[in-house]
C-alpha cells in the first residue's frame, strides 16, 4: 500500500514539475464566464477563446453559469477573489451583472465583454456580432427571399424566438421587426420556444403549419431549434423549399440543413472573429494601455473599433450564409478553426 | 340526493379530469380561430406523447410513495444516445444496420437499457442504501444531464437514420405512430396497474409501506423494479423525442420534468402516494397540451405565455382541490 502511495505521489510530482514551465511561461489566467454549455455557439466559443488566448499567452479557465443569473454572479465573486488577469464576461443577465462587472473593475481586474454587449455600465473592452444587428440582416435576407418567392416584400413569416426571459432573442427579435415594420404586407408570427428546447420548437411549428398554412418562411432565432422544425416540416408532408426557413448563429446543424435544401439563410455569428478579438486586444486590456479606435482586420473580417460610453467596443459583421458560400471554412459552423496565429494589436 | 344523482357525481367526479379536457376543448375551439379541426387534435394527441410517457414512469414513483426527479435528465440520455449513434451528420456516428428495419428494435433497446441502468443506480441508492429518493434522483436530474453534456461536448446529433424517423412521420389515422406508441403504453400500464399484483402491491406500498412489509409484500424488490421502470419508460420518452427531433440537443427535453409533474397532479395522483390512476394521467397530459397549442394558436406576446400557462394549471389543480372537498362532503 505504502508503495503504491508513494508511486501515485511521485506521478503527481512529476506531473507538476512537467506543468510547472507552462505556468512560468503564461502572461497570466483569463476566465471565461460562459452562460452555458448548452448550446453549440456557446460550446464552440470556449475552445475558440481557449486557442487564441494561448496563441497570446495567456492561461484560460472556464466557468459555466448553465444560463442561472445568480450562479454567474456567485461565480464573479469568487473569480474576484482569485485577482485573476482579467474577466472575459459572457452574461447570462445584461442588467444583472452589471454590479459584478463594477466590482471587479473596482478590484483591478478588466473585464471584457464577449458576444453580450453591456452598455449600462463601463468594460474595458467589448467584443460583439451585434445581437441587434444580426436581427436586422435577418430581416434583410426575409426581404429578399420573400421578394423571391411572391414577387415583392409580402407574405407570412413565422419568427420562432428562444426563450422570452432571454435578452439575447428578444435583441434579435427588436433588430428584425424595427427594420420588417417598413413592410406591411409582412404579416409576422412570433411565439417562443420555451427554454431554447428543440422540440417547443418543432411544436409551434406544427401547430402553426395548420392554422396558417399560407406561411411563406420561418426564422427560428437558433439553429439548433432548427433541426426540429425541420422534422415537423418533414412530418408535415413539406419538401426542402415548400417553406423558407432560415436562422440565426451559423452553427453546424445550421450549415448541414443549408446542404440539404431545408434551410435556405443561416445568419452566422462570426464566432472565430469575435473571439479572434479578444485574444488581439488582450495585452491592451490587462496592461491597461489605450485601445485606438479605427478599423482592424480581424481573421480577414473588416472590424470596427469605436470608443463607445460603455468602453472600447469592436463590432464584427456577421454574414448570411446561403447554400452559394457553405463550404467556406471562414464560417465556424464548418469547425476548421483558422490555422494563422492571431499576433496582439502593437 | 337521490341514489342515482349520487352515483352521476360520484362518475363525474371520478373522471373529473377528462371532463376538464373536453371542456377545455370545446371552450378553445369556440373561442381559438383554426382551433377546432382534425390536424390540431392530432397534434395536441402528438405533443402529449413525450411528457405523457415521461409522466408513467414519473406516476408509478409517486404512487409507490416516492419521488422521481431524473426522468427528463435520464429522457436526454437516450435521446443523445440515440442520437449519437443512428444521426448522421453533427456528432452522430451515423450506424447503419442491415436490414434497415432493424435499427427500430436495437436503438430502442439501447434507448432503454440507458434509462434503465440510471434508473437502477437510483433505486439502489434509495431502497438499499436508504437515501431520500429526493435527492438521489435530484442530483441524478443533474449528474445525468451532465453527462449528456459531456458526451455531446455541448453539440448536437443531427439527421435521425430513415429507418427510425419512420416513426416519427408515417401515421394511422390522423395520429402519428409515436402517439399511436404512447397510447400504447399508457394501456399496457394501466392494466399492469389495475389487473397485476405488482400494480396493487405498489399501489400499497405507496399507501402504507409498513403495513404492506407486515402484509408479506416484497416492498424493497417492487420498489427497485418500480425505479427501473420509472428509468427505462424516460429511455423510451427520449427515444420518441429524438425521432420527433430528428436528432438531439444538449438542452433537449428541458422543462418537460415540471409537465410531467404537473400532468401526474392534475391527472389524480396523489403526491403522498398510494392513490392514482395512469388514465387519469393521460388526460393530464393531453389537458396540458390541450392548452399549449391553444396559446401556441392565441397570437398572444411571447412574455405572457409562461404566466398563461402556469395560470391555466393551476386553475386545474384547484378545480381537482374542489373535487376532493365535495367528494369528502358525499363520504
Amino acid at each position: 500500500m505504502k508503495r503504491i502511495l508513494l508511486a501515485i505521489l511521485g506521478a503527481v510530482a512529476v506531473a507538476m514539475a512537467l506543468l510547472s514551465p507552462a505556468f512560468a511561461q503564461s502572461k497570466g489566467k483569463v476566465y471565461y464566464m460562459v452562460p452555458t454549455l448548452l448550446d453549440e455557439f456557446q460550446t464552440g466559443s470556449v475552445s475558440a477563446l481557449e486557442m487564441f488566448m494561448g496563441q497570446v499567452g495567456y492561461e484560460m479557465q472556464t466557468l459555466n453559469a448553465d444560463n442561472k443569473t445568480d450562479v454567474q454572479q456567485s461565480q464573479m465573486n469568487d473569480v474576484i477573489a482569485l485577482k485573476p488577469a482579467a474577466i472575459i464576461l459572457a452574461a447570462v443577465d445584461f442588467n444583472a451583472l452589471k454590479p459584478s462587472i463594477e466590482a471587479a473593475r473596482a478590484a483591478g481586474i478588466p473585464v471584457i465583454q464577449f458576444d453580450r454587449q453591456i452598455t449600462s455600465t463601463a468594460s474595458d473592452f467589448t467584443s460583439v456580432a451585434g445581437t441587434i444587428e444580426i436581427g436586422q440582416v435577418a430581416a434583410e435576407e426575409v426581404q429578399r427571399l420573400l421578394t423571391e418567392k411572391n414577387g415583392a416584400v409580402k407574405g407570412k413569416v413565422l419568427q420562432v424566438l428562444g426563450d422570452p426571459g432571454d435578452p439575447y432573442t428578444l435583441d434579435i427579435q427588436q433588430g428584425f421587426e424595427e427594420v420588417m415594420k417598413d413592410f406591411p404586407d409582412v404579416t409576422i408570427i412570433s411565439l417562443p420556444a420555451m427554454m431554447w428546447e428543440a422540440s417547443n420548437a418543432g411544436t409551434i411549428v406544427s401547430d402553426q403549419l395548420l392554422a396558417n398554412p399560407d406561411i411563406d418562411l420561418i426564422f427560428l432565432h437558433a439553429a439548433h431549434l432548427s433541426v426540429a422544425a425541420v422534422a415537423s416540416l418533414e412530418a408535415a408532408g413539406r419538401q426542402p423549399g415548400d417553406i423558407y426557413v432560415m436562422s440565426s448563429n451559423g452553427a453546424p446543424v445550421g450549415l448541414e440543413l443549408i446542404r440539404k435544401g431545408w434551410l435556405q439563410v443561416e445568419v452566422e455569428q462570426p464566432l472565430y472573429a469575435q473571439a479572434a478579438a479578444v485574444a488581439m486586444f488582450m495585452d491592451k486590456v490587462v496592461n491597461k494601455e489605450e485601445i485606438k479606435p479605427g478599423e482592424y482586420d480581424v481573421l480577414g473580417l473588416k472590424s470596427v473599433v469605436t470608443i463607445e460610453a460603455w468602453g472600447p467596443n469592436i463590432k464584427i459583421p456577421g454574414a448570411a450564409i446561403t447554400k452559394e458560400n457553405v463550404d467556406n471554412p471562414a464560417f465556424w459552423g464548418n469547425l476548421q478553426p483558422p490555422t494563422d496565429q492571431v499576433k496582439p494589436v502593437e | 340526493m337521490t341514489p342515482r344523482n349520487r352515483a352521476m357525481l360520484e362518475f363525474v367526479l371520478d373522471n373529473l379530469v377528462w371532463f376538464m379536457l373536453l371542456a377545455v376543448l370545446i371552450i378553445f375551439s369556440v373561442s381559438v380561430p383554426n382551433y377546432f379541426q382534425v390536424g390540431i387534435f392530432a397534434n395536441i394527441v402528438e405533443q402529449s406523447s413525450f411528457v405523457g410517457v415521461m409522466a408513467i414512469g414519473l406516476a408509478l414513483v409517486i404512487i409507490a410513495g416516492h419521488m422521481d426527479l431524473s426522468v427528463e435528465s435520464v429522457a436526454a440520455l437516450s435521446a443523445m444516445v440515440t442520437g449519437i449513434l443512428f444521426c448522421g451528420a453533427g456528432i452522430g456516428m451515423g450506424i447503419v444496420l442491415d436490414p434497415p428495419w432493424l435499427m427500430i428494435p436495437v436503438s430502442l433497446l439501447i434507448a432503454l437499457a440507458a434509462g434503465a441502468a440510471i434508473g437502477t443506480i437510483n433505486g439502489f441508492l434509495i431502497v438499499k442504501v436508504k437515501m431520500n429518493a429526493f435527492i438521489v434522483t435530484l442530483a441524478a436530474f443533474i449528474w445525468v444531464r451532465g453527462l449528456v453534456v459531456a458526451l455531446s461536448g455541448g453539440r448536437s446529433a443531427q439527421d435521425l437514420a430513415p429507418a427510425i424517423r419512420v416513426i416519427g412521420i408515417q401515421r394511422i389515422g390522423y395520429i402519428p405512430l409515436v402517439a399511436w406508441i404512447a397510447i400504447a403504453c399508457f394501456v399496457i400500464f394501466s392494466l399492469i396497474m389495475a389487473k397485476t399484483p405488482f400494480g396493487r402491491h405498489l399501489l400499497m406500498i405507496g399507501g402504507n409501506q409498513a403495513a404492506a412489509f407486515r402484509a408479506g409484500i416484497k416492498v424493497d424488490k417492487i420498489l427497485i423494479i418500480a425505479f427501473v421502470l420509472a428509468g427505462a419508460i424516460a429511455g423510451l420518452s427520449g427515444w420518441l423525442l429524438a425521432i420527433r427531433t430528428s436528432g438531439a440537443t444538449a438542452n433537449l427535453g428541458v422543462g418537460m420534468l415540471f409537465n410531467a409533474f404537473a400532468a401526474v397532479v392534475i391527472g389524480g395522483v396523489s403526491l403522498k402516494g398510494g392513490v392514482g390512476a395512469l388514465p387519469g394521467v393521460y388526460a393530464g397530459v393531453l389537458l396540458l397540451s390541450a392548452i399549449n397549442t391553444a396559446i401556441n394558436l392565441m397570437g398572444l406576446p411571447p412574455h405572457f405565455t409562461q404566466m398563461i400557462h402556469g395560470g391555466l394549471v393551476l386553475a386545474a389543480v384547484l378545480l381537482d382541490t374542489f373535487k376532493h372537498s365535495i367528494r369528502q362532503k358525499l363520504a
